[in-house]
């Protein structure tokens, strides 16, 4: 029967065993190899009744499928942001700082200069996302870099998770230390934080940003730059840096997240 | 129909060659990768996962180059891989864990609860579904590991030292799961327990300081023993007698 496809009138005549055994046995062979005669296989009406009635009583005693989510939008949204536990311990890394630094600020100025939240709050998210990727801080890095959504996709998806805390955190700081105003102190954040995801694709991610934050403690530390002017007037430096990261980020995309560990 | 093909293979960390002039071609079935610790399985594994770049040679995955971006995120999508260590994130239930994988992998949506709970299912961990990871045996979590390697139904599917961590019923069991898987995907299982390969593997290959020095069936490797070989069964007697054939002719 190689070649050729079983008739409809002997299939029909297969489903309801009138053919006789050496005919059987060779439409078997050639159902076996064929998708589209098995297709043709139309169970008939009480065969479909007794599938049915199987299908009920089964019903009942097979274990309930559990807590399975519905796979939405949003669920995808949750799994893929929320995942990794170090995000976690970034988000917290951020808040805590941020609000004890916050706070000693406000209990004693003299203590605690305003630079030192200069110097902290922006390097917040470069932390939080060089923790949140890599085979260093991701216990399940080899498996993730192995997937489609590896690699650059999942590594956004989670500095996206950390810059949603951090940069709140930014704005707060620099509304309590009065230097320039909000926005100019997350131009910085958003700079380094590209930087370190774009210098993450030439070198281990947590190397990268103790580069960048290094890079920005002498930035703010030392002369002639120094202090509040990092962010009193250089918005277009800022931009500049950012857009610079993000060209190094997309020409490397397909490093970023699978460095060979 | 050939659905992994590698030629020309190079990899080297630094200045060691760990991988050299290897080619392989790997169909439907189950394939076992045997050879001695550091011969270059694991990271035979990790090209084919396509975690590591090699330095040189050309890997195909179901027809896609893996050095051709929009081929690899294909390829990623019918791929299946777990690894011979692998984390895991403590407070994660094992179908939260799962059903990362499936988001990853890119599942289309609406098949992903079902394919997540049969995945377990498959593994024998339905009743530990919600429990959270921290709080499984070694043996369980490699079998949460395997059920995320299998959750979007595989076309290659890779595995390393698998059963590591199991106990025997278990592995037996782990067998069963493998022919089936088999079937209709190219699996190929990572080890050095050469008795996981003659239960369960239709073909066997054999890695050696980087090269590849046997490719065939279990029978094939058995029939390459003699009584004067060193090992507890037959096929542990063509092991040994192909290694120290291939290292005689390297001299």
């Amino acid at each position: 029967m190689t070649g050729e496809h079983v008739s409809a009138q002997v299939l029909a005549a297969y489903a309801e065993e009138r053919l006789t055994d050496g005919d059987a046995e060779s439409v078997e062979a050639h159902l076996d190899s064929c998708d589209a005669c098995r297709a043709g296989l139309a169970p008939s009406e009480a065969v479909r009744r007794v599938v049915a009635g199987v299908a009920l009583a089964l019903d009942d005693r097979l274990s309930t499928p559990g807590r399975v989510r519905p796979a939405t939008g949003w669920r995808r949204v949750r799994v893929l942001v929320g995942a990794a536990p170090a995000v976690r311990a970034a988000w917290l890394l951020s808040v805590l700082v941020t609000g004890l630094l916050t706070l000693g600020l406000a209990v004693s100025p003299r203590m605690l200069p305003p630079w030192v939240l200069l110097l902290v709050a922006p390097a917040l998210p470069v932390v939080g996302t060089a923790l949140s990727y890599g085979p260093r801080t991701d216990p399940l890095h080899e498996v993730v870099a192995g997937t489609p959504q590896g690699g650059l996709r999942i590594v956004l998806w989670r500095t996206l998770a950390v810059l949603t805390v951090a940069m709140p955190a930014v704005v707060l700081a620099a509304v309590v230390t009065g230097i320039s105003t909000p926005l100019m102190w997350m131009l910085p954040g958003a700079a380094l934080t590209a930087g370190t995801l774009a210098l993450g694709s030439l070198i281990e991610p947590t190397y990268a940003a103790a580069v960048v934050a290094g890079a920005w403690a002498l930035v703010v530390l030392v002369p002639p730059v120094a202090g509040s002017a990092v962010v009193a007037a250089s918005a277009p430096v800022w931009l500049a840096v950012t857009g610079v990261a993000v060209v190094v980020l997309y020409a490397r995309r397909e490093r970023v997240g699978r460095q060979a560990g | 129909m050939t659905t992994i093909s590698v030629a020309d293979l190079r990899v080297s960390y630094g200045k060691r060659v760990v991988l050299d002039d290897l080619a392989i071609e790997l169909g439907v079935g189950v394939h076992g990768l045997l050879g001695p610790n550091g011969a270059g399985k694991t990271t035979l594994m990790r090209v084919l996962a396509t975690v590591l770049r090699p330095d040189r040679g050309e890997v195909r995955l179901l027809g896609h180059r893996t050095d051709d971006r929009v081929g690899v995120r294909q390829a990623r999508r019918r791929l299946g891989y777990l690894p011979q260590a692998f984390g895991f994130y403590p407070r994660f239930t094992v179908r939260e864990f799962v059903e990362y994988f499936a988001w990853l992998r890119e599942m289309p949506a609406a098949r992903i609860p079902l394919a997540v709970d049969r995945a377990i299912e498959r593994v024998g961990l339905l009743d530990r579904a919600d429990d959270r990871m921290k709080h499984l045996s070694g043996g369980m979590l490699r079998r949460a590991g395997i059920a995320q390697a299998i959750v979007n139904d595989p076309r290659v599917l890779l595995l390393d030292e698998p059963t590591a961590g199991l106990d025997p019923e278990q592995r037996v069991e782990f067998r069963t799961l493998l022919r089936e898987l088999g079937l209709d995907a190219v699996v190929l299982v990572s080890t050095h327990l050469v008795e996981d390969v003659a239960a369960a593997c239709a073909r066997v290959s054999l890695v050696d300081d980087g090269r590849l020095v046997f490719a065939g069936r279990p029978e094939e490797l058995i029939a390459a023993g003699g009584d004067g070989d060193s090992g507890d069964s037959p096929i542990e007697r063509g092991y040994t007698a192909v290694l120290r054939g291939a290292r005689q002719v390297s001299r």
